[in-house]
């Protein structure tokens, strides 16, 4: 079932122009890459944190958003400082979970067809050029976020159908129906793409 | 509806789908009935241009649509079997106003489009609803907006009351009724074509019969063992 990354609401976030906010998590995020310090990145993971506040969702649903790629930021962050130092297992731990924060801030704020829209016309001037059709690298960068949930649904149902029937959970047992699932639901959108004539033929 | 299959045929990795056939759709409204991998969906998919024929060419209202593919599929809609992923974007108005995109028209006039045709199936209430809190009657009605907001004239369903219940057929099946769209359906459910002006059964990537809904659907219940 087809969820959403959008939250609706009416902050300032949400009526921030998206090109602004896509611009303004750019920037954000190589400042992110040049700051060294820890103090300074948890404070902006902190601001991020707080960011989430404005969305009005419970906490359960705040975390429920970032768990997916909590376990990333953990496990680059203790191989960090197992590789390297502690202290730069901190730095990439303040680092990535503010990357992470800020750019949940983002999606949760902004639709999938403003994406698609500042997408495209953000590729425009390379469409000029002649190396791409715009439409089709927004309609690329909106499907991508169309099926980040519907990928987390299908993993759920999967894990309770596994439940249901008394077996553990493996990676292959797992992994198969989830890519089989998931391939046949793109041919499948793909054909719906083009039987709506969102992607024209030249 | 101008629909012509001229000695088409449809080969998948060797095997025939769709063994050679000639017909003519003119008719306002076509059921479509046969047992699964009979070659029903694979037929209906070529009207769109989903389905290249491997021989042979199919026309509609007059566009080839291996040749002139954008503007056959002009003419006709398709609507899934699973409208889930009929719809592209979550929220439905973005999604009904998706199909307008490469129409590159003015903002002002997409909103009035989808405006116009959530209007038209009464379901503005849905406009800013995200498709997975839709119902299985309202995602089917959510479908047929995102497909007819392009005006095509012809409309193709796969199977459209398909998972629903009593009551949501219902709804289609009202809907159908009233589109002054042509119409072709798809459909294992023999009660929602029993009006139709048509009826063709595939059989084994053949139409075994084709003629009026009673005829038609007779033969159909007698082949398959069912009480006529």
């Amino acid at each position: 079932m087809m969820r959403s990354l959008h939250v609706d609401g009416d902050s300032f976030l949400h009526r921030l122009q998206p090109g602004v906010k896509l611009t303004a998590l750019a920037i954000v995020s190589l400042c992110l890459f040049t700051i060294q310090t820890p103090a300074v990145l948890a404070i902006a993971a902190i601001i991020g944190l707080a960011g989430h506040c404005m969305l009005r969702i419970s906490p359960r649903q705040i975390w429920l958003r970032l768990r997916p790629f909590a376990l990333i930021v953990v496990v680059v962050a203790l191989f960090t400082a197992i590789l390297n130092s502690p202290g730069e297992g901190l730095t990439a731990f303040f680092r990535l979970a503010a990357l992470a924060l800020f750019a949940s801030l983002v999606t949760a704020t902004t639709t999938t067809g403003d994406f698609i829209d500042v997408i495209t016309r953000a590729a425009l001037p390379l469409e000029r050029i002649g190396l791409v059709r715009a439409q089709d690298v927004g309609l690329s960068i909106g499907l991508v976020i169309r099926f980040v949930p519907e990928i987390v649904s299908r993993y759920e149902a999967i894990r309770d159908a596994h439940h249901a029937r008394g077996l553990k959970l493996n990676p292959i047992s797992v992994a198969v129906p989830l890519i089989i699932t998931t391939l046949r639901s793109a041919d499948e959108i793909a054909s719906a793409i083009d039987a709506r004539g969102i992607r024209r033929q030249k | 509806m101008d629909i012509r299959f001229d000695k088409v045929e449809v080969r998948f990795e060797g095997r025939t789908v769709i063994h050679p056939l000639t017909v003519t759709l003119t008719e306002r409204r076509i059921g479509i009935i046969g047992l699964n991998g009979s070659g029903k969906t694979t037929f209906a998919r070529m009207i769109n241009g989903l389905v290249k024929p491997s021989a042979g060419r199919v026309t509609v209202n007059g566009f080839d649509t291996v040749s002139a593919e954008n503007d056959a599929r002009q003419q006709s809609g398709f609507i899934f079997q699973n409208p889930q992923n009929q719809i592209i974007l979550p929220i439905l108005r973005e999604d009904i106003a998706l199909g307008l995109k490469s129409r590159k028209l003015p903002k002002a006039n997409v909103a009035a489009a989808v405006n116009a045709v959530l209007d038209r199936f009464e379901i503005g209430h849905l406009a800013d609803r995200r498709a997975h809190e839709l119902s299985g009657g309202e995602l089917q009605l959510a479908a047929l907006a995102s497909v007819l907001v392009t005006e095509p004239k012809i409309l193709v369903m796969d199977e459209p009351t398909n998972q629903l219940d009593l009551r949501n057929r219902n709804l289609v099946e009202r809907t159908i009724q009233t589109l002054p769209e042509d119409v072709i359906v798809i459909s294992h459910d023999l009660d929602l074509i029993t009006g139709f002006d048509r009826v063709l059964m595939f059989r084994e990537g053949r139409i075994e019969a084709d003629g009026a809904p009673g005829e038609v659907i007779g033969r159909y219940r007698a082949l398959n063992g069912a009480e006529a």
